[in-house]
């Protein structure tokens, strides 16, 4: 199995997204790139929907735009994320198979992550990877993701608390834009959120 | 999600007002809410039918991100106040869902609903109950039932539709819409749902067809002599019609509802694509993101 890195830039936003909306389901796509060593390392996150995630349309468009910005920034979509109305429930979507499906036809190591919700305030990683079995997706089946040893690491381990602490202290997730508000008002970075970001980032 | 939130500083009356926006609104910004809540909740008492209305909605801030001991505060002081009211009656109930098994929390709406079968509120909870514990079908059963009684219910259409859409039954979904479109004619983000939800069922006709209602409704100068860009959720609706406009001209699908293909679907197609690049137009304010992307996506067949 492939070893997968995930960015300051790609779990902040992650996490923004998931705490802006906590009473809907949210997803997103993960921008990266195949290091020689083997390694995926994702680099960045472009959140999509908010107001209803099992609906194609506009998923179907942010998609394609996600992959041009990608394709822009020498980068490519590798992978998924989502988060669920219920803070309990960690399942991986229907629309998440299929678009999870989808990005593994142009990129064969493709991961998705459910967000765990009773542990995103935690200060642990939140994220559960679900990586494909035939044209079906699991649990990586690793009992502890992103701890020592494991295949999913962070770039740092303290970005879990560095997330918290930018939420509840400075509530940045408030100035964070995903696809659907972009639709209300063009104005809005999805593509970057730069706003939100710390400044060393 | 378990966040507890900042406060910073905030006057009682911008509290107060902020607080009667999300009422009128029906504003769920949970930390927002807990913050303004916060600073008026010492002198509830005093601000008489109104601060127990505040009171009301700390309570379902405090639920929403986890801080139950504030929850319980607010619940104690509401049913010394208000005893055996209905509406206290429903906080209970979302005040167990948060720490109670669902079968207990069933049981307390079942007897509620026992001595008054017309409680709405707390039939909805329950069906949010069965919902959340993956007994669809009950769901869908007494959702179907309580609209049935209740048919001017809109949030209960747009929740069955939800319900069908998450199990991939569109055309039920559609069907839920409509009573909610009929219901809500005005609100152009229930087409645009509508609309969305045609498309996923493989409609392109009438998805079309509605992304242009939607259109219609929310450009109501659309005759004006001088051409404004497109603004706000309009922005959604053209790229809707672009979208469908496209794929039936390079094939044209069947419609399950019988919806005919304008002849014009050029002219349409035409237009779509006027209207959302005037939106990523360079204005007065600030400057639309992400052109280049939209562009790109606009001149791909």
């Amino acid at each position: 199995m492939s070893k997968y890195s995930v960015s300051a830039q790609a779990y902040f936003k992650i996490f923004f997204h998931a705490a802006k909306h906590p009473q809907s389901s949210v997803n997103g796509v993960l921008l990266g790139k195949e290091e020689p060593a083997g390694t995926v390392n994702i680099v960045d996150a472009i959140p999509l929907l908010h107001h209803w995630t099992s609906l194609s349309p506009m998923m179907e468009i942010g998609l394609d735009l996600a992959g041009r910005h990608a394709d822009s920034a020498g980068l490519k979509l590798v992978g998924y994320y989502q988060a669920c109305e219920r803070v309990d429930d960690t399942a991986l979507a229907p629309v998440g198979e299929r678009v999870a499906g989808k990005l593994k036809d142009s990129f064969k190591d493709a991961i998705a992550f459910v967000i765990d919700g009773e542990n995103l305030g935690s200060g642990e990683a939140a994220l559960i990877p679900y990586i494909s079995q035939g044209t079906s997706w699991r649990p990586s089946g690793e009992a502890n993701a992103f701890s020592a040893g494991s295949a999913f690491q962070l770039s740092s381990p303290d970005l879990p608390r560095r997330a918290l602490a930018l939420v509840q202290a400075q509530g940045s997730h408030q100035l964070f834009g995903d696809f659907d508000d972009h639709l209300e008002d063009v104005t809005i970075d999805w593509l970057r959120n730069t706003a939100c970001m710390p400044s060393d980032i | 999600m378990r966040l507890s939130s900042f406060a910073p500083p905030m006057s009682l009356s911008s509290a107060l007002e902020k607080l009667a926006t999300f009422r009128a609104n029906n504003t769920r910004a949970s930390q927002e809410t807990f913050q303004a809540a916060s600073v008026i909740l010492k002198s509830a008492q005093k601000l008489g039918d109104d601060g127990w209305a505040v009171l009301e909605q700390l309570f379902l801030a405090s639920v929403d991100i986890g801080r139950l001991d504030v929850a319980d505060q607010c619940l104690k002081q509401l049913a010394e106040r208000f005893p055996d009211s209905p509406r206290v009656d429903v906080l209970t109930g979302i005040r167990m869902e948060s720490s109670e098994p669902p079968d207990v929390v069933l049981q307390y709406y079942a007897q509620i609903l026992d001595a008054d079968s017309a409680n709405a509120a707390i039939w909805k909870r329950r069906i949010s109950v069965l919902r959340r514990t993956g007994k669809i079908e009950k769901a869908v059963e007494e959702l179907s039932q309580l609209l049935d009684t209740f048919y001017t219910d809109v949030d209960g259409w747009l929740e069955l539709a939800d319900i069908y859409t998450s199990c991939n039954q569109y055309i039920l979904a559609l069907q839920a819409l409509s009573h909610a479109l009929l219901l809500a004619p005005q609100n152009p983000f229930y087409v645009l749902q509508f609309a969305e939800t045609a498309y996923t069922a493989g409609d392109l006709p009438l998805a079309l067809k509605t992304f242009l209602v939607a259109v219609d409704m929310c450009e109501r100068d659309l005759d004006s002599p001088e051409e404004k860009p497109a603004v706000g959720i309009s922005v959604r609706a053209w790229l809707g019609v672009k979208l469908c406009s496209r794929r039936l001209m390079s094939n044209s699908s069947p419609s399950a509802s019988n919806t005919a293909i304008p002849k014009s679907l050029n002219l349409i197609e035409e237009l779509a694509t006027e209207r959302v690049l005037s939106a990523y137009s360079k204005g007065a304010g600030k400057v639309p993101q992400g052109k280049d992307v939209v562009v790109g996506w606009i001149g791909a067949r």
